[in-house]
C-alpha cells in the first residue's frame, strides 16, 4: 500500500552516534520537557539519521523509566499522507507513551503545562494477546478501540524539526486521553468515519479517520514493524495511539478540548487555567 | 482601496456595472482565458449586485440552449468564510452540461483553472418554495442522496476572489460528477459520513458531513431559503450540491475517487490540460503539525 511503505531494512539497530552526543541530548530533551522550556534542535548542529535519533529516543524514555514512569503504549507519527509529504518523509514514526502523559477522559489538565502544545484527535487501540503475532490479522492483534486525544509539544524551538530532531524528542508526545472503549469489532467500520475536534464546545477541525494511513487498523501492522525495527516492545494491555485524523490546532489557555469519532464516541479533557507550574 | 482595477466609484453597482462585470467574465469564459476581479464594478461585500451577474449569466446560457438541472452551495465551510470575510454561504445554478457520470473522462481543456472537492449531492422529489424552509422539510422534500465530486473554476486569473467575485462567477462553479448510489436520508447521520478524495491512488483530501455547515442538510435548508427570496425556488427534480466536505485539491491529468462512508463512491478521470495551470494546492511547511 502506498501508505505503508516498508523502507526500512532488517539489520538490527547499531549505534551511529557518539554515546556522549546521544545522553547529552536526551539530557537536554528531558530537562526541556521538565522546565518547560524549549531548546535548539539537534539538526543545527548536526543532522540525526534515523537510528542515531531512536537511540536518543530510547535514552529519552529510559530517563524518565528511570524516575519511576511506566511506558503504557506507543504512538504513531508522521500517519497522514499528506503531512508526510510536507515533512519529506516516507515512512510513519513511532514513539513511546508513558503513565505520567496520561490523562483521564473528563479530567482537568493544568493550563500551562508543556511549551506549545497542541492537541489532536486520533483512535486508540488497546493491544490484545495476538499482538505478539506479526502474522495475526490485524483485528485479532487488538482488544479494544476508542477515540483519543493527543496532546503533542516539540520540545524544539517554534514548533519546527527535521524527522531526525523529532524522532528523538519522543514524536513530540506529551499527553493523551482515552474515551470509552468498544469491542475489537467496531474498528473494522472505521475506515472513514468523521471526525471532530472542538474546543470550548465549538468545532475547531474536522476530519475523516482515513486520514490515518488510509485506515486506523493499518496502524496495527505499521507499529509492529517498527516495534520490532526500533527494540520497543508492545504487549497486551498497551495502548497504540494511532495517528490524528486531522490537523493539530495550539491547546487553548482554558475550557474544554474534545474529540468525536461518529459511530465510535467522544473523549473529552478540560484546561484548567487555576494551577499554573 | 485594495480593488485591482479603478473604476469610477458612482458607477459601482449601477445596471451598467453588472452588465460590464457580467460581460468580463462572459468574455473569459468563451475566450478561455481568465480575467481580471469584477468587484472593482460591484463593489466588494454587496452580495446583491453580484447575484444579479450570475443571474443575467444564467439566463444568457439558457437562451442558448442550456437547461436549470439544479443549484450548489459554496462556501460552507467556517474557516472559509471566515477567509471570505463572510457569515452565511453562497450559492450557484447548475445547467444541464455541466453534469458528468460516474467514472466519465473529463477534458480539462474545459476548465480554466479546476479543483476538485467532494460532496453530497441531494435530489428532490418535491418544490421547496418557502422562503422559511427548515432541516425537516428539506428532509421530507428529498428523493435521495448521491456522492458527487465537484469540479470549481474561477474565470478570474489566480482565484483571486473576494465574495463578490465568486458570487458574479456562478460560485466558481464547473462541473458536478454524479454517483450511481441513491441513498434515501432515513438513518443516514450525514454529520458523521467520513470523505476520503483520493488522486491516482493516493489520499489527497479528508474530511466529513459535519465541515459542511454542521450537516449537508443544514446547507440545503439555508439554499431553499435563500433562493425562494430571491425568487428562483427550489423545484422537485433538481439536483443540489450542498458543500465541500473537506479542502479542495488541484484537478491535474489522472483518477480522482471519492469515498462517502455509507454513501458509497464517486470516480473521475481528467485527461489532457486546463487552459490556466492551476496554482499548487498546498504550500511545503516545515512546520510540523501532526507528530
Amino acid at each position: 500500500m502506498t501508505e505503508d511503505l516498508a523502507v526500512e531494512a532488517s539489520a538490527p539497530p547499531a549505534p551511529r552516534t557518539a554515546p556522549g552526543r546521544t545522553a547529552r541530548l536526551a539530557h537536554a530533551l528531558d530537562e526541556a520537557q521538565r522546565r518547560a522550556l524549549p531548546i535548539a534542535r539537534p539538526s543545527d548542529d548536526r543532522p540525526l539519521d534515523l537510528d542515531a535519533a531512536y537511540e536518543v529516543q530510547r535514552a529519552l524514555v529510559s530517563l524518565r523509566t528511570a524516575r519511576g514512569e511506566r511506558v503504557v503504549g506507543v504512538k504513531l507519527g508522521f500517519t497522514s499522507r499528506e503531512k508526510a509529504r510536507q515533512m519529506g518523509v516516507d515512512d510513519v514514526i513511532i514513539g513511546s507513551l508513558t503513565d505520567a502523559m496520561r490523562v483521564v477522559d473528563g479530567d482537568a489538565v493544568p493550563a500551562g503545562r508543556g511549551i506549545h502544545p497542541r492537541v489532536e484527535p486520533e483512535i486508540a487501540f488497546l493491544l490484545g494477546p495476538g499482538i505478539a503475532d506479526p502474522d495475526s490479522e490485524a483485528s485479532a492483534a487488538i482488544a479494544a478501540v476508542a477515540p483519543a486525544l493527543e496532546v503533542i509539544d516539540s520540545r524544539y524551538r517554534d514548533f519546527r524539526f527535521d524527522l531526525g530532531d523529532v524522532i528523538a524528542d519522543d514524536a513530540s508526545a506529551s499527553a493523551f486521553a482515552i474515551g470509552p472503549w468498544r469491542a475489537a469489532d467496531a474498528a473494522a467500520t472505521l475506515a472513514n468515519r468523521a471526525v471532530a475536534l472542538e474546543l470550548g464546545g465549538r468545532q475547531a477541525q474536522v476530519g475523516s479517520t482515513a486520514a490515518i494511513l488510509g485506515d486506523p487498523l493499518r496502524a496495527i501492522p505499521a507499529a509492529q514493524r517498527l516495534a520490532r525495527r526500533r527494540g520497543l516492545e508492545l504487549r497486551e494491555g498497551m495502548v497504540l495511539l494511532a495517528g490524528a485524523a486531522t490537523a493539530a490546532v495550539p491547546a487553548p489557555a482554558r475550557g474544554s478540548v474534545a474529540a468525536e469519532v461518529a459511530g465510535l464516541g467522544r473523549v473529552s479533557v478540560r484546561v484548567d487555567e487555576e494551577e499554573t507550574r | 482601496m485594495s480593488s485591482p482595477q479603478t473604476a469610477t466609484t458612482d458607477a459601482i453597482g449601477t445596471p451598467e456595472a453588472i452588465h460590464a462585470a457580467q460581460a468580463r467574465l462572459h468574455a473569459a469564459s468563451c475566450a478561455r482565458v481568465t480575467c481580471a476581479p469584477v468587484r472593482d464594478l460591484l463593489g466588494e461585500d454587496t452580495q446583491e449586485a453580484a447575484y444579479a451577474v450570475q443571474s443575467l449569466g444564467i439566463d444568457r446560457r439558457v437562451t442558448a440552449g442550456a437547461r436549470i438541472v439544479g443549484r450548489k452551495v459554496g462556501l460552507t465551510s467556517p474557516a472559509v468564510q471566515a477567509q471570505f470575510g463572510v457569515s452565511t454561504p453562497d450559492y450557484g445554478v447548475l445547467l444541464d452540461d455541466m453534469i458528468a457520470d460516474d467514472r466519465e473522462p473529463l477534458d480539462l481543456g474545459r476548465f480554466l483553472q479546476p479543483r476538485v472537492e467532494a460532496e453530497v449531492a441531494f435530489v428532490l422529489g418535491r418544490d421547496l418554495d418557502s422562503p422559511t424552509t427548515h432541516v425537516a422539510d428539506v428532509m421530507r422534500a428529498t428523493e435521495f442522496v448521491l456522492p458527487a465530486i465537484e469540479v470549481v473554476d474561477s474565470r478570474i486569473s489566480g482565484w483571486d476572489i473576494r465574495i463578490a467575485d465568486t458570487i458574479a462567477d456562478n460560485a466558481s462553479s464547473g462541473a458536478v460528477v454524479l454517483g450511481t448510489t441513491p441513498h434515501r436520508l432515513d438513518g443516514l447521520d450525514l454529520a458523521g459520513v467520513g470523505m476520503r478524495l483520493d488522486r491516482d491512488g493516493e489520499p489527497a483530501s479528508t474530511g466529513a458531513g459535519s465541515a459542511c455547515l454542521g450537516s449537508p442538510v443544514i446547507a440545503v435548508a439555508w439554499l431553499a431559503r435563500a433562493v425562494a427570496r430571491h425568487g428562483r425556488p427550489l423545484r422537485a427534480g433538481e439536483v443540489v450540491l450542498s458543500g465541500a466536505l473537506g479542502p479542495m485539491v488541484a484537478a491535474t491529468p489522472g483518477h480522482f475517487h471519492a469515498r462517502l462512508d455509507g454513501l458509497g463512491e464517486v470516480r473521475t478521470e481528467f485527461t489532457g490540460r486546463a487552459a490556466t495551470t492551476p496554482a499548487v494546492d498546498a504550500p511545503t511547511t516545515t512546520d510540523g503539525g501532526a507528530a
